[in-house]
């Protein structure tokens, strides 16, 4: 694996250990859209930790934006309309 | 891996609880202050779906309720994830004086990483690697009722 390196592992923290990264990648690649079309041997530990951030990144900026997108329909909705039904009968 | 279907609706349940919470001043909120109620209800009703099985939703749940929005998390569920985190950072704290100055993509890329994911910071790389899995599924499980409720709420407009 291109990551292979032979570090000291610094005081009571280890770090991230080849059969972890294999695993991880095993795992993302059912996740992550970029991976999904690669070999595992030739995705490197800093790549995948890189596709990791940016999906998790991208997920919190779609929560912010629906967060936003809702609350505004809250703001604007009517109360007597079909919006407010909906939202009415998740709530009962 | 896509989320299970009883994991977006204990999402979904936990959200609309936290939501009828503070429905009472809806009229009266601005926006902007609104938005943030919807996300942290949400993001808490994530963390309560696992049950208190992963870190990062122990860890959200304390830091929210160590926060100003007390009334949006239930008392009980948050005081002994509070406790147990408070004296994992003061061990933590002690240690870090020691550890080395990252080098290298690998290292500088997992500290990243441990600032996405809550009370990542605390967490040893192993379990950082398992508790990043989970709180993707997690989100991509929220993100996906959020956006239902969304376009269920836009239609006609």
């Amino acid at each position: 694996m291109s990551s292979r390196r032979s570090r000291q592992s610094s005081a009571g923290v280890s770090r991230i250990s080849d059969d972890q990264i294999i695993e991880l990648v095993s795992k993302l690649r059912q996740l992550l859209p970029e991976i999904r079309d690669r070999r595992s041997d030739k995705v490197s530990a800093s790549k995948v930790l890189q596709e990791t951030c940016n999906y998790i990144r991208s997920l919190h900026r779609e929560v912010d934006d629906l967060s936003e997108r809702l609350s505004q329909l809250l703001a604007t909705i009517d109360a007597d309309s079909a919006e407010a039904a909906i939202i009415r009968s998740l709530i009962m | 891996m896509r989320p299970c279907n009883s994991l977006k609706l204990e999402f979904l349940k936990n959200w609309i609880m936290g939501l009828q919470r503070w429905s009472f001043s809806k009229k009266e909120m601005g926006i902007l202050e609104r938005k943030k109620a919807i996300k942290l209800s949400a993001d808490i009703a994530m963390a309560s779906a696992r049950n208190g099985t992963t870190r990062w939703s122990r860890a959200l749940i304390a830091n929210a309720y160590s926060k100003h929005d007390k009334h949006l998390v239930s008392k009980g569920a948050s005081t002994e994830y509070s406790r147990r985190i408070r004296s994992k950072k003061i061990l933590k704290r002690s240690c870090r004086r020691i550890r080395r100055r990252s080098k290298g993509l690998v290292r500088e890329r997992t500290r990243i990483l441990k600032n996405l994911i809550p009370g990542g910071e605390l967490m040893n790389e192993g379990s950082l690697i398992e508790e990043s899995l989970d709180y993707i599924v997690s989100l991509r499980a929220q993100v996906d009722v959020m956006r239902s409720l969304v376009s269920a709420s836009e239609v006609d407009r």
